[in-house]
């Protein structure tokens, strides 16, 4: 008899796993709270991604695509886990979706719930929402990908673009004292993007540190050499708004200019990744623990970051920390593996 | 007291570093000191870093160098650039709170009575004078030139035929230039014990030996009456 296991989340991670464990043989039911699988890059519409520029369709696309052809797999959307019991070595779990509820016994679990995007408007000094001018990095996917980039106050393309890095990220007025590790190199990505398709714009990226790690960094050289971004190193300190309908940003420049205030004619802030209100729901639901920055916790972070403190139950993708696509899918595989040794080894 | 390039008062390095032991002894340090990722938040919203080679940045950044040489090269002028306005602690994203560390090395100067201290005080001499002596704190007879000069070129005007102008405004005053308000000498003295026990009389005797005695005298009158 087949093994039965549920993937919580259809976003890279949980995909991946789902499609893995189907080409094994396994009964999988894959549970996604959204209309639609591919996670946060379909739901804002990722349209390039890094550290390429290949068109996300090429990954994300492609994962759907697989997942929804494999008859391994039973889709549930719109739907979530109603509520969850251990059995012994097994688990007991309701699924409630637009079908109805279903009640299931399953060998393993895998948790792919993701994250969501800090909002920016928690932190007043960026006055998102307040200036229609002031956007983040995931409105600017969105209007890079429906291709409509132009200033929301009047339609019109903007002279300049200010990007501020690690919005919501590192600061402990927010609670949030991590690194996004992404939003780095999206922003660059983004900065290159602006860049080609808007030639006579100028953009600035505002930073403490730059990190976009590992081979990441040939973005960074790019986005100063090919595309002269302009790369200032200071926090900004306050957003107002300025004369002939601008922004202006204020701060420090601690390396050259020293104190600066520049109207801009957009603002993109980057904003970073939260554990979301689902990893604490996952939590209390399985019984698994959430670690101090609101993630959910891996049993051992170098040796076993793909387990959760509970056996049976496994971690996949961002919902254990802010990571790249490649990364969530290399975990997708990797608790794949896992709940599939547990299944094994128990039915 | 000699002075180095900068403007820095020359003293040697074991004295450079009990100044910073004291620092850090204080019981807000801590507090105000974390870990700076040198972003120039609190400087961006710094005021007189509009005006001056200034910077809360660089105020933390000295201090977590643990190089006594530096803090103490805030001691002279830099510290009395700060207005206290706590912006830089409001906005700081880790915490920190440079006006507060700067808070901490003013009441070192001024306790032990460094030059700036006193130079920095000369002007507020008088308020202080107003203020402990008699509770009011700018008259108009305190206007003039020479202690203003922060007020702008009109301060000659200003301090000019005050008796008459004081009558000019319309709305009861005291009419008298010496004083604001009144203030009734019980309440004189209840303020003299605060200052006592808060130690004010006694940073006065340190900046100002000379004020202090006026000051002194004025408190035996009231105290005696
Ligand atoms: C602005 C931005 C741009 C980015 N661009 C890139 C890029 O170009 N290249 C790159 O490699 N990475 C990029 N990333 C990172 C990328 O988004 C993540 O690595 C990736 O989305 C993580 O995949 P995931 O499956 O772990 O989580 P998610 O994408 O968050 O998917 C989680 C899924 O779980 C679902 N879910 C949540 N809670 C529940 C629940 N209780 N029940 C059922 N389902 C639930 C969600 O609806 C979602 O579909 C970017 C990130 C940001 C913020
Ligand atoms: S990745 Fe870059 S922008 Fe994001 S939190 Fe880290 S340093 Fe800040
Ligand atoms: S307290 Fe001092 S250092 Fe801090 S912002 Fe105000 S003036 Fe600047
Ligand atoms: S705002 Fe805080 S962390 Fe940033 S430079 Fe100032 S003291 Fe350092």
């Amino acid at each position: 008899m087949a093994e039965n296991i549920l993937v919580i989340g259809g976003g890279p991670a949980g995909l991946h796993a789902a499609i893995e464990l189907a080409e094994l043989g396994v009964n999988v039911s894959l549970v996604e709270r959204d209309t639609f699988f591919g996670g946060n890059p379909k739901k804002f519409k990722y349209k390039y991604l890094f550290p390429d520029l290949q068109p996300a369709d090429n990954v994300i696309g492609e994962l759907v695509k697989r997942a929804e052809s494999n008859n391994n797999i039973k889709k549930y959307l719109s739907a979530n886990i109603e509520s969850f019991k251990e059995d012994g070595k097994k688990f007991n779990a309701v699924i409630k979706s637009s079908a109805g509820s279903e009640t299931k016994t399953f060998d393993s679990v895998i948790v792919a719930t993701g994250f969501e995007h800090f909002d920016p408007a928690k932190d007043s000094k960026y006055s998102y929402q307040l200036f229609d001018d002031v956007i983040d990095i995931k409105d600017l996917e969105r209007m890079m990908g429906e291709g409509n980039f132009t200033r929301p106050s009047n339609g019109k393309p903007p002279k300049n673009v200010a990007i501020i890095l690690c919005v919501g990220s590192r600061d402990r007025h927010v609670g949030n004292q991590y690194c996004s590790r992404v939003c780095c190199t999206v922003s660059v990505k983004q900065a290159i993007e602006l860049r080609e398709h808007f030639p006579e714009t100028e953009v600035y990226i505002f930073y403490m540190d730059i990190r976009t790690y590992g081979f990441y960094e040939d973005l960074y050289w790019e986005a100063m050499e090919e595309h002269d971004v302009q790369i200032v190193k200071g926090r900004v300190a306050e957003i107002t708004s300025g004369p002939d309908n601008t922004v202006i940003c204020k701060g420090e420049d601690t390396l050259l200019r020293g104190p600066f205030e520049i109207p801009f004619d957009m603002v993109v802030l980057a904003s970073g990744m939260e554990g979301g209100p689902q990893s604490p729901e996952m939590a209390e639901k399985l019984g698994i623990e959430l670690d101090e920055h609101g993630f959910l916790k891996q049993a051992n972070v170098t040796l076993s970051p793909f387990k959760s403190n509970k056996d049976g139950i496994f971690l996949a993708g961002a919902c254990t920390g802010p990571k790249a696509i490649a990364d969530a899918i290399v975990e997708g595989g990797a608790a794949a593996m896992k709940a599939y040794i547990y299944a094994k080894k128990n039915s | 007291m000699e002075y180095d390039e900068n403007g820095v008062s020359i003293v040697s390095n074991d004295f450079k570093k009990e100044i910073f032991e004291e620092a850090k002894k204080d019981f807000r340090y801590e507090e105000y000191v974390k870990g700076c990722l040198n972003c120039g938040v609190c400087t961006g919203g710094c005021p007189p870093h509009r005006f001056f080679d200034f910077s809360p940045r660089m105020v933390l950044q000295n201090c977590k160098s643990n190089d006594p040489a530096l803090v103490w090269g805030m001691m002279d002028e830099y510290v009395w650039a700060c207005f206290q306005c706590f912006t830089c602690a409001m906005i700081c994203p880790f915490l920190n709170n440079p006006g507060g560390v700067i808070a901490i090395l003013r009441e070192i100067s001024v306790r032990r009575g460094f030059e700036s201290a006193k130079k920095v005080l000369k002007p507020y001499s008088r308020v202080l004078l107003k203020l402990t002596a008699y509770g009011n704190q700018l008259s108009p007879d305190m206007i003039q030139p020479d202690f203003f000069p922060d007020w702008g070129p009109h301060i000659g005007y200003a301090s000019e035929d005050l008796p008459l102008k004081r009558k000019a405004i319309p709305m009861p005053t005291l009419q008298v230039t010496n004083l604001a308000w009144d203030v009734a000498p019980e309440a004189m003295k209840e303020l003299y014990t605060i200052f006592d026990e808060a130690g004010v009389f006694k940073i006065i005797e340190v900046v100002d030996p000379s004020l202090y005695e006026i000051i002194q005298d004025i408190v035996d009158d009231v105290r005696s009456e």
